[in-house]
């Protein structure tokens, strides 16, 4: 098989591993090859709107595992290819002088044994990083069930590790990943965790010690192919930021590749809405200090598909607002819809010079077709009593709208939430939500 | 200290200058001490034909140390870098508007610089925003192709990022020699391995690609169609990401580019369903 084929294999298979950041860490380039970004470089964007910055990649499709839900399960009858690991190199440094890509993105399917296909990852990071001087980015994924050796000797070579956590709950795993354990993917998650600790300790110590995976680890799980409520699947996330430090929770909407009875049908569409809305509450999470209770609850265990998360949480809570954008401290203002965490601090700059007034706040970046809603500037507002139908108007998400209908209707119905039958035209739908959020205020 | 406020009268006067920092810094000095506010300043390769008597400022070496220092000084070397970046950065009529920043910024001081919400430093920051998002994408969009073992790409920004781009690359490519063609400003970056220079260049022939190049980037083209996921297409998304005048250099957008769904105007006027499109059957596509 020629290399053309293989890659394109190999890439075909890699698709559906979610994250292709570069992002976490800053190595100045020195003798070898390439440098790294902390704040990551995009090289380029696929048809599907996500971003490439890795050559991402499988070692091999040859996996021992069935998991149901994979392309590459070894009961599914596809070609299967592996790379060398120098063909593997070579690719990757051509790329990487030509600016195609800011490193590599290298995972595998499972061939022969998990330690086996750790060994012939590592040897090709070898390649990349001791025979090339390679200092560009690196982002490996371990096998569950390999040897802590071995994840040990992959993170001093990687910038960044992950280990797919899969399905949002133990059942789930052993249902669709029956030969996958949570103890399996959890314990090296630890180990890393754990390593990288050490190696800050290390590091303040000794200046040239090995740096082991300075980018930190991410996950994934997939959305949509068991039967998992949205809360649960934030509170998961939010425990594993909080235990195992984790830089990034990714959320893969599934996509039917196999017809199976403990899977949705083949004809179902990816959830993208749903995932779109959990990317939001994981920000929340992570940069408006917002925990998982407060945006959803055990009563209120979806999401709204009509209203972004911190505007759901807006107008569940009115009597925070209005806010005084001169005075309110940081944590207040990131509570406001239309001012992210850059216009929140910028207004906290801006506002030592002189008090802000409406048309400074604009110049400032913060969106008032949202904000002037729960705002006071100078002693003005501009909520009243009267207009709680034009905020909710004014909230509603226009990428409830873009997704489609057939978006808004995977979403499960609850008592706050209208159900939206097939087949209602748009602005209809739309107008029956916003009759029906403004009577439940 | 901060806090003196330079009188500067309006003139009826365009003052040209040579186009360079220096030039433009030589324009703040002259207005100061001739307490003077132009109606514009120009460089003069692109004055415009006014009705307003213009005047060549020189260029003077000293003259701009002084001011640049002065600001340094009297306002905050921040105030300095939004000046530079924004002299780079495409904003029209970006002389005067740094020359009413400045005359700003020595009566307030450096709390100018973080004035976000002020009418005249807010699109300012706006067009230094501009340039170094444009500057941080063309880093990861310059596609460089091997030339007999030096790496050469074009590309066509609309502000003038190659002083901001020559640092990054000559950081990653340590050991290379590295040409970069601005096509927009017919200026081009030379790397090598310890300096960089600017050059002016009106044109540029780029030799033929070899076996080896071509390979690499018909694999690179590959990966790029096998990576996207058909399920979630999204081209609004894409084009907002990798915005289409990107396109044009970049090796696996040509295709793209040159696809059916994208006729010039002409062609999609003579098209009709019984007629397919040239562009159609160039790309000799079979059902």
């Amino acid at each position: 098989m020629d290399l053309m084929e293989k890659l394109t294999l190999l890439a075909d298979s890699a698709k559906y591993d979610v994250a292709c950041t570069s992002s976490g860490v800053d190595r100045p380039g020195g003798k070898g090859l390439g440098n790294a970004v902390a704040a990551g470089i995009c090289h380029s964007f696929a048809a599907d709107g996500r971003c490439i910055s890795l050559l991402k990649v499988l070692l091999s499709n040859q996996c021992i595992y069935n998991c149901r839900y994979c392309v590459n399960r070894v009961s599914n009858d596809v070609p299967r290819a592996a790379f060398t690991p120098q063909e593997l190199a070579e690719i990757t440094l051509q790329f990487y002088r030509r600016n195609y890509i800011e490193g590599l993105f290298l995972s595998s399917g499972v061939l022969g044994s998990p330690d086996h296909t750790m060994e012939l990852m590592i040897r090709a990071l070898e390649i990349l990083r001791h025979q090339h001087q390679f200092n560009g980015y690196i982002h490996a994924k371990a096998i569950p069930g390999a040897s802590p050796a071995l994840v040990e000797k992959l993170g001093l070579l990687a910038d960044r590790m992950s280990i797919n956590i899969e399905l949002p709950s133990e059942d789930s795993l052993m249902r669709l990943a029956p030969n996958k354990t949570k103890e399996a993917i959890l314990s090296p998650m630890d180990q890393v965790a754990k390593g990288m600790v050490e190696n800050q300790r290390a590091l303040t110590l000794y200046r040239h010690a090995p740096r082991f995976v300075p980018a930190g680890q991410s996950t994934q799980m997939i959305i949509g192919a068991s039967p998992e409520t949205d809360y649960q699947i934030l509170r998961l996330a939010s425990s594993l930021y909080r235990k195992y430090s984790l830089k990034r929770v990714f959320f893969s909407a599934y996509i039917p590749t196999a017809s199976d009875t403990l899977l949705p049908a083949l004809d179902t569409k990816p959830p993208l809405l749903r995932e779109h809305r959990l990317y939001q509450a994981d920000f929340l999470m992570r940069q408006y200090q917002f925990q998982a209770e407060e945006i959803l609850s055990k009563d209120t265990p979806n999401f709204n598909p009509f209203l972004d998360p911190k505007c759901n949480w807006a107008v569940n809570h009115m009597d925070f607002f209005p806010v005084d954008v001169n005075k309110a401290p940081l944590e207040v203002l990131l509570r406001v819809p239309g001012i992210g965490p850059i216009s929140a601090r910028r207004i906290i700059t801006a506002r030592r010079s002189c008090a802000l007034t409406l048309e400074g706040l604009k110049r400032l970046g913060v969106v008032l077709k949202r904000a002037q809603y729960f705002i006071t500037v100078r002693g003005s507002t501009g909520l009243s009593p009267m207009g709680r139908e034009r905020v909710v108007r004014a909230l509603v998400d226009p990428k409830a709208i873009q997704f489609g209908m057939e978006q808004l209707s995977l979403f499960s119905p609850a008592p706050s939430i209208p159900a939206i039958e097939a087949g209602t035209p748009l602005e209809q739908a739309l107008e029956e939500a916003v009759s029906c959020l403004v009577s439940n205020l | 200290m901060p806090g003196f406020k330079l009188v500067m009268e309006p003139r009826d006067e365009v003052y040209l200058y040579d186009g360079s920092l220096a030039g433009f810094y030589c324009c703040v000095h002259t207005c100061v001490y001739d307490h003077a506010m132009p109606t514009a300043i120009q460089p003069q390769e692109e004055a415009q034909q006014s009705l307003l008597p213009s005047r060549r400022i020189p260029t003077n070496r000293d003259q701009a140390l002084r001011v640049r220092e002065a600001i340094i000084r009297e306002v905050c070397p921040r105030a300095l870098e939004l000046c530079e970046h924004v002299f780079l950065s495409c904003m029209e009529k970006k002389e005067l508007a740094l020359l009413q920043f400045l005359r700003l910024s020595f009566a307030q001081g450096p709390q100018i610089a973080e004035s976000y919400a002020d009418p005249l430093v807010s699109p300012l920051l706006k067009a230094e925003k501009y340039l170094l998002r444009e500057a941080h994408l063309l880093c990861g969009f310059i596609r460089f192709a091997d030339h007999e073992g030096t790496l050469l790409a074009t590309i066509s920004p609309k502000n003038f990022v190659l002083p901001r781009l020559a640092p990054h690359f000559m950081d990653r490519y340590s050991q290379e020699t590295l040409l970069i063609y601005d096509r927009t400003h017919r200026v081009v970056l030379l790397c090598t391995q310890s300096r960089w220079e600017l050059l002016a260049c009106e044109t540029i022939d780029l030799p033929q690609y070899s076996q080896e190049e071509l390979f690499y980037q018909a694999l690179w083209s590959r990966f790029y169609q096998t990576i996207a996921i058909r399920e979630r297409e999204n081209p609004i998304c894409r084009r907002n990401l990798l915005p289409m005048r990107y396109w044009e250099n970049m090796v696996e957008m040509r295709d793209s580019l040159n696809s059916p769904q994208r006729l010039s105007p002409a062609a999609k006027g003579s098209s009709s369903l019984a007629h397919p499109a040239p562009a159609a059957i160039d790309s000799g596509q079979t059902p």
